[in-house]
């Protein structure tokens, strides 16, 4: 080795701590209260200790009165508990503006037109005035959380309408876990003192600790998953109380890596097989059914093996099921059917694992066997000779490839294997409006990127180029994915969902962090440098260009949808929800 | 049971694809239309009025029509529409001004240097657009099957990028191996093959002829070379190739893009022409209307 080498410690997962100011005095505060004194810190290993998890993923915030601590649909990576003082839980949708969110408007008719003499010439311009007031925010608020004070809410709040909480009470915990969006806004009631701990450490306290894991939990169960069974179409039928005994046997399971958007990267250029393996196993082919698998949030693959390999069958989203098949085939069969399929986490995944027991007590006793069958969400791998139109029950395949060889469905009933491989290999199953190109028809005219700019102070939000995959393009556009990793971590809530369902980022409230860029993993956003009216770039104090994130909107604010898909004059460009795999097939297959 | 009209339907949905129908849809309104327009301007002419008038009004009013589309691809941010289905309107549209065209003019060459004019300024715009259509259907898939998909913008640069890349490669060869081979024929058949776009109509018309000669050409001088020069020269090889494919994507993309600078000029004068047209016949109508 030479001597010019530079050498480091590996770097470790706690070298960049939280919070910079958690000192051992504070820590023994927090371990002296609740819930921390009731954990047994010998259930932590010794490398991951209570004491250095508070200390290195958590920290200590204080919040002023009238401070919002998070805001309704924000993501967030973070629960908070309450150290000292009260934060109040609006019950009601507190207006965006109140907020610090600027509403937007669609565009009236005139000032649709106005944008033939008012759009700037010179790229990314913006109002000097408003870029200062974001600048100061940034500025003041450098190495904290964001704070935005609610100066618009109307006094005369209705007091109904709003719940407490006190010390010792944890809250966005679900958000934090589940990447769902909040679920409520909170403000600090006449100062409180909280504590934010990261999704990491709550997910290590959670695991070692059986108290914390059942507040979780019941929270859970009391929250979310009965709205989320209720609103099932396989459990529809079901009352009240038994809803409530189906939440109390669902076991909540996590797979995967919760940051996957960085190993993403890596991966994309692995082997298929290696790919494959990075993808961790929630139920393998050829084992027992012990219960049907609900998808809670985030992505699974359903695959089968094929030759040497593994042939990607369907991907699996919130509220899709796995193993469905197999228990509606076991429960008349005399010989029961091993699971058909394995399922994969594709990056990370939330399931809830339905018992055998409880879907033949609840479900497969209640409803015809055809209804139950309908809801498979993939093709179905088992074909029993009954349906096949016979008579007499015939035996049924014991191994998943001679019951594919009996005459099973393909792979997809509705997309080529290809494309299947290719959208979950690279992920594109997030997207919700992903731009398809097809190649063979688009002319390369660009009359999708010239709209795009005029709709957007001609400035184009997307680069029409991107992978390819037969003769169609995913384009490098904002897809505004079912699991936005790009809202995490936005210190000011600036990139959020808007209440007409694209993800948009506040302008105004952006402070340029690049935070949301470096998460997208599909590079969708960039950041741009911004000028003013002159055409001056406007610089900080320290001479540094002001950055903005920009992305597809989706023409939120234009009347007539997506500007880039009505400028198409070849019919080569559609927005495409991954989820609805029939409208995707059949644009593909046109 | 689902009723034959729905089966028939689902069968027609599972064997025509979506273009198909719709071409098939238009056109059937096209044909329509057309021998709508030839019945009506007959009985017209029957009747003792002037068709001529009643085929030039709709003449006129479906070149408006027309042209009324490049309006709507400046007004993207208006709700007017999907462009696609102006596209397929124009098309169809155009089409039936063929028919309204022939029955204006009789089917035969006017008489009058201003109506020769616009005639054959129309004939010059149904003409390019007939071949856009025809390109834009035909070119978007051949793109597809050359080259990598690259934007027609940043072609200079990569042209650029692939020129350095072969005279690095081709300097190599000088003080690798001593000799002058590989540099003569560079400066001899590869220097002005890299410096500029080549071969576009051959390009066009799906020719490979030149690049499989270059190629010949370079494999010709394998006897000549020794080991190191031989590595330079599949490189170049590949070079060629990849200069090759761009060339070609260059030629497809440019004409995509250029033929409309020969039908939207062409929309203008015909509109002028059209208007000077109408103002004399006006002018000097006399009693004949």
């Amino acid at each position: 080795m030479s001597d010019t080498s530079t050498i480091l410690d590996r770097p470790k997962r706690w070298d960049q701590p939280f919070g910079g100011d958690m000192d051992d005095a504070t820590v023994d505060r927090l371990l002296l209260g609740s819930p921390f004194r009731e954990m047994d810190p010998a259930e932590f290993p010794a490398h991951l200790s209570l004491r250095e998890i508070l200390k290195n993923d958590t920290r200590v915030v204080r919040y002023e009165d009238n401070d919002i601590v998070v805001r309704k649909g924000d993501y967030g990576n973070s629960a908070f508990l309450v150290l000292s003082g009260k934060v109040e839980v609006f019950l009601f949708d507190v207006p965006s503006s109140a907020l610090g969110r600027r509403e937007r408007r669609r565009k009236g008719l005139l000032r649709s037109i106005a944008r033939l003499w008012t759009n700037p010439s010179l790229p990314e311009v913006r109002d000097r005035d408003r870029v200062r007031a974001t600048a100061e925010l940034a500025d003041a608020d450098e190495n904290v959380h964001m704070k935005i004070l609610v100066q618009d809410l109307p006094i005369a709040m209705d007091r109904q309408r709003t719940a407490q909480l006190s010390e010792g009470q944890l809250f966005g915990e679900l958000a934090a876990l589940g990447r769902i969006p909040r679920g409520a806004t909170i403000r600090a009631v006449g100062g409180a003192e909280l504590l934010e701990i990261r999704w990491q450490g709550l997910r290590e306290l959670r695991a070692r600790s059986a108290a914390l894991r059942k507040t979780v939990d019941e929270q859970y169960r009391k929250n979310a998953l009965g709205i989320l069974l209720r609103d099932h179409p396989l459990f529809k039928h079901l009352t009240f109380a038994e809803l409530e005994e189906v939440a109390r046997e669902a076991v909540f399971e996590t797979y995967g890596n919760f940051e996957w958007y960085g190993s993403y990267k890596q991966l994309l250029d692995a082997e298929p097989a290696q790919r494959l393996a990075a993808e961790p196993v929630i139920a393998r082919e050829g084992d027992h059914p012990d219960g049907l698998i609900l998808i809670r949030a985030a992505f699974a693959r359903v695959s089968a093996v094929f030759g040497n390999g593994s042939r990607t069958i369907s991907y699996l989203g919130v509220n899709q099921m796995y193993g469905l098949e197999e228990l509606v085939h076991n429960q008349t069969a005399d010989t029961p059917a091993p699971l058909q399929t394995t399922l994969r986490a594709v990056g990370y995944v939330d399931i809830l694992r339905i018992p055998t027991s409880v879907v033949e007590k609840f479900v497969l006793s209640r409803l015809p066997r055809e209804q139950v069958l309908k809801f498979v969400s993939y093709p179905r791998q088992l074909r029993t000779e009954v349906e096949a139109g016979r008579a007499e029950p015939a035996p049924v395949a014991t191994s998943p490839a001679r019951a594919r060889e009996a005459g099973g469905p393909g792979p997809s009933a509705t997309l080529d294997p290809g494309t299947l491989e290719f959208l979950v290999d690279n992920r594109f199953i997030n997207g919700v409006a992903a731009m398809l190109i097809d190649t063979d028809r688009c002319t390369r005219c660009d009359d999708c990127v010239r709209a795009c700019a005029t709709a957007h102070d001609n400035n184009p939000r997307f680069i029409r180029h991107g992978p390819i995959y037969g003769h169609h393009m995913v384009t490098n556009a904002c897809m505004h994915c079912a699991d936005p990793v790009c809202m995490i971590g936005c210190p000011t809530g600036a990139i959020h969902r808007s209440a007409q369902g694209p993800v948009v980022i506040d302008d105004q409230t952006c402070i340029g962090c690049q935070t949301c860029a470096n998460s997208c993993p599909y590079g969708n956003i960039r950041m741009v440098e911004v000028r003013d009216e002159q055409g001056e770039f406007i610089v900080d104090k320290r001479q540094l260009p002001i950055l903005k994130a920009t992305k597809c909107d989706l023409c939120v604010d234009e009347s007539g949808g997506p500007s880039c898909v009505r400028a198409c004059p070849h019919d080569a460009l559609q927005r495409v929800d991954m989820k609805d795999t029939d409208t995707l097939a059949q644009w593909l297959k046109r | 049971m689902k009723s034959s009209t729905a089966v028939a339907t689902h069968v027609a949905e599972n064997t025509i694809g979506f273009f198909a129908r719709r071409r098939l849809r238009m056109a059937t309104v096209t044909v329509l239309s057309a021998l709508a327009l030839c019945w009506w301007l007959r009985a017209r002419h029957f009747a003792l009025r002037p068709d001529v008038v009643d085929s030039g009004v709709v003449l006129a009013v479906l070149v408006l029509l027309l042209a009324a589309y490049n309006l709507r691809k400046k007004l993207t941010f208006l709700p007017l529409g999907r462009s696609s289905t102006w596209l397929q309107a124009h098309i169809y549209m155009a089409l039936l001004s063929v028919v309204a065209f022939a029955a204006h003019t009789h089917g035969r060459l006017p008489r009058g240097p201003i109506e020769i004019f616009l005639a054959c300024l129309y004939l010059g715009v149904a003409g390019s657009g007939i071949v856009g259509l025809v390109i834009t259907r035909v070119f978007p898939a051949c793109l597809s099957t050359r080259g990598e998909e690259v934007i027609f913008e940043r072609i200079p640069q990569f042209r650029r990028k692939l020129r350095m890349l072969a005279e690095i490669a081709v300097l190599r060869s000088v003080t690798e191996a001593d000799k002058t081979t590989l540099s003569d024929f560079y400066t001899r058949r590869l220097s002005r093959f890299f410096s500029g776009p080549r071969n576009f109509w051959l390009h066009l018309f799906q020719s490979q002829r030149a690049r499989r000669r270059l190629l010949a050409e370079l494999a010709d001088l394998d006897r000549y070379l020794n080991a190191a020069e031989g590595q330079i020269a599949a490189e170049l090889r590949d070079l060629v190739e990849t200069k090759d494919d761009l060339d070609y994507q260059y030629a497809l993309q440019a004409t995509l893009k250029g033929w409309l600078f020969v039908h939207l000029p062409l929309t203008y004068g015909l509109l002028l022409v059209a208007a000077v047209h109408v103002v004399l016949v006006h002018a000097f109508r006399g009693g004949a209307l």
